[in-house]
């Protein structure tokens, strides 16, 4: 029976040839797709994650709280000892942010000053893409900041000169002196007017000495948004061991981001569909076709005694096969682009568009063998849809009448 | 002997349109078991379409067919195919076989819808087309046949699966007196030796010299009524 499916698809070469070259365009287009959804999803969810960390502690509340020392964690170290001791394998950085005025020479701007400590990964990461000159920050060192190149450009200072950071009302010195060591490049123009960076412990002895404003909680393994399970878990257990602080994972963090990121997989399904129902329609009518130049033939077959059931399998297995064909060509297409842009691309023309959100420009191309699969499945089942509407039609056909019909 | 056919007051009328044609009138006839039968008239006497429904590929405007004790005219599609494939063997007046299929293949197609094995399928399709002196064109495409070696395979296939009726319409209409002669021994030594029972239309002079009874009609209804003594 195979063999006479291909035979028969073999007869209209270039017509079959066309129709499983368009099943196997949409199987390649559905894995490039779902490849490029996982590509943005994996980069949004890191972006996220490396920007807030995959969990933060704050005091209860911190989000309707405005003053600074009712913003604070005192008693840092102890509360990390006990996020570390509940939160296994996590990168604990402890962060105090400190409103307060910084002074040039001449010219001066209210900023939050960052304070906070590094996970190596982090860092290398972050030195990589943003230091644009300079160095960055040793962590036990109480002179050195680092600015955003707009913001030292605001202040009109280079590298080497001093800046002053007040910060009145606070428990800490409350105005210090520090050298400018480094310069960043950042992606947001805006945020690089703003950033501003000194070592956890120089932040402590300016504002709040053993505070901190939160602890984020990072995961460097965690890359991909279907690795982050386990977050939720951490996240409740912290919750019962803290529960004088406000614990939340990222999600809760960025609702808004997390609203786009969850649209992304209904999305490429119903696109997904969209495609198959487009290729699926050529095959209805690749197989109406096919039918129709061999009514006199299944009358032949009808007549020397082929059911229904029969003559309906022998088209839906045309049909499969032809769907198939196409799709083996096209998984094997699509992996080959995925092979391809695993390596890293970007979308031209809208680097800026991305780095406006901070997400990072350079996206890494992913699928997961389900996704094939399902791409396949999605191919076997337009095939057999497809093959319904013809085949039922051919399985009424009446043996005589069929016979007499000549093309 | 039992009787394989009734055939009662069997009409059949085709409309095309707003024209209706009798094609079949009010036949009244009985076949008995391993008869050898011939269904002689002039072309357009309505002997396709009386094939046709003693092979319940079509049903009567009125009258009944019965095959062997069970009424066949008004079978519904799934058992009427389940009849065709398992009691029948059909050869149809233009020689009828599936193109992208080999010799061999068309042969073979009966035993394959009955679900038989490949090796045993082949191996009958063969005989049946040595039989027909075809063997060596086993491998051929119809397209590479010609007209009466098509018919032969179109027999074999009719013959490999052992039906106990044979309904053949014209079988010998494409072959050269010789062929014909084979062909139509062929199905004698089947039909004494097996006790198969042939129906067959034809207007062929020398095959009516074979058979043991000829119908003879014409315009739809029987005209006469002919047992013979066997050449
Ligand atoms: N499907 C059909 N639609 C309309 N008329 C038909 C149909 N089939 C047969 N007829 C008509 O019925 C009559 C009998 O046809 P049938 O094919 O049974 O004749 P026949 O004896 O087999 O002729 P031949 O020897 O030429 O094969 C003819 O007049 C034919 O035109
Ligand atoms: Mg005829």
């Amino acid at each position: 029976m195979l063999t006479l499916a291909w035979r028969n698809l073999w007869r209209q070469r270039r017509r079959s040839l066309v129709t499983a070259g368009a099943v196997g365009t949409v199987v390649t287009l559905s894995i490039l797709y779902y490849s490029l959804g996982g590509a943005s999803t994996n980069s949004m969810y890191q972006s996220l994650t490396e920007g807030t960390g995959q969990i933060q502690v704050h005091v209860t509340g911190y989000r309707d709280l405005r003053e600074f020392g009712t913003l604070l964690i005192e008693g840092a170290e102890s509360v990390r000892a006990m996020i570390e001791a509940s939160a296994d394998g996590a990168e604990v950085i402890g962060v105090l942010e400190v409103p307060s005025l910084l002074a040039g020479e001449d010219r001066s701007r209210g900023i939050v000053l960052s304070g906070q400590d590094w996970t190596p990964a982090l860092l290398d990461r972050f030195i990589d893409q943003s230091l644009s000159a300079g160095r960055f920050l040793e962590e036990d060192e109480f002179e050195g900041i680092v600015l955003g190149e707009a913001l030292a450009n605001a202040l009109e200072v280079g590298l080497g000169d001093e800046v002053f950071a007040y910060a009145p009302g606070t428990e800490g010195f409350g105005a210090a002196a520090y050298t400018v060591v480094g310069l960043l490049d950042l992606l947001d123009a805006n945020y690089e007017g703003r950033a501003a960076f000194i070592p956890l412990g120089a932040a402590q002895e300016l504002a709040a000495p053993g505070a901190v404003t939160r602890f984020e909680l990072h995961y460097p393994e965690l890359v991909r948004l279907d690795q982050d399970t386990k977050i939720a878990t951490v996240r409740d257990e912290l919750r019962a061991s803290l529960n004088d602080y406000s614990v939340e994972s990222w999600q809760e963090l960025n609702p808004s981001l997390v609203r786009l990121l969850d649209a992304i997989g209904p999305m490429m399904a119903a696109l997904n569909i969209i495609f198959f129902i487009l290729a699926g329609l050529l095959v209805i009518n690749t197989i109406y076709l096919s039918l129709m130049e061999r009514i006199h033939e299944f009358g032949i077959i009808i007549s020397l005694g082929a059911n229904g059931r029969k003559v309906m399998s022998m088209i839906t297995l045309e049909s499969v096969l032809l769907c198939v064909t196409g799709a083996v060509v096209g998984t094997g297409a699509g992996l080959a682009g995925v092979a391809y842009l695993s390596r890293g691309f970007t979308f031209p023309g809208l680097e800026e568009y991305y780095a406006s959100f901070g997400l990072n420009p350079v996206f890494y191309a992913s699928i997961t063998p389900k996704q094939v699969l399902f791409s396949i499945a999605f191919a076997l089942a337009t095939g057999i849809l497809a093959a319904l509407w013809p085949a039922s039609m051919a399985a009424r056909l009446e043996p005589v009448e069929a016979m007499r019909f000549t093309t | 002997m039992s009787t394989i056919y009734t055939v009662k007051d069997l009409k059949k009328t085709y409309r095309v349109g707003d024209v209706a044609t009798e094609a079949l009138r009010g036949i009244d006839l009985k076949i008995e078991q391993g008869e050898f039968t011939a269904i002689a008239g002039p072309s357009g006497s309505g002997k396709s379409t009386l094939l046709h429904l003693m092979g319940a590929l079509d049903t009567p405007s009125s009258g009944e067919v019965w095959l062997s004790g069970r009424r066949i005219d008004r079978l519904a599609k799934p058992p009427s195919a389940q009849l065709r494939l398992w009691n029948i063997g059909f050869v149809f007046q233009a020689y009828n076989l599936i193109p992208v299929m080999s010799a061999l293949e068309n042969a073979a197609f009966v035993l394959e819808l009955q679900g038989v094995g490949r090796r045993e399928r082949e191996s009958k399709a063969l005989q049946a087309l040595a039989a027909l002196d075809m063997a060596e064109f086993a491998d051929r495409r119809p397209n590479q046949l010609s007209g009466g070696q098509q018919q032969r395979v179109a027999v074999a296939r009719a013959l490999a699966a052992d039906p106990q009726i044979i309904l053949a319409d014209e079988p010998t209409a494409n072959l050269d007196s010789e062929t014909g002669q084979s062909l139509i021994h062929y199905m004698q030594r089947l039909n004494t030796e097996q006790g198969v029972t042939f129906v067959f239309s034809t207007h062929d002079p020398r095959l009516l010299n074979q058979v043991t009874r000829i119908i003879r009609i014409e315009d739809g209804r029987i005209v006469q009524e002919e047992p013979v003594q066997a050449a």
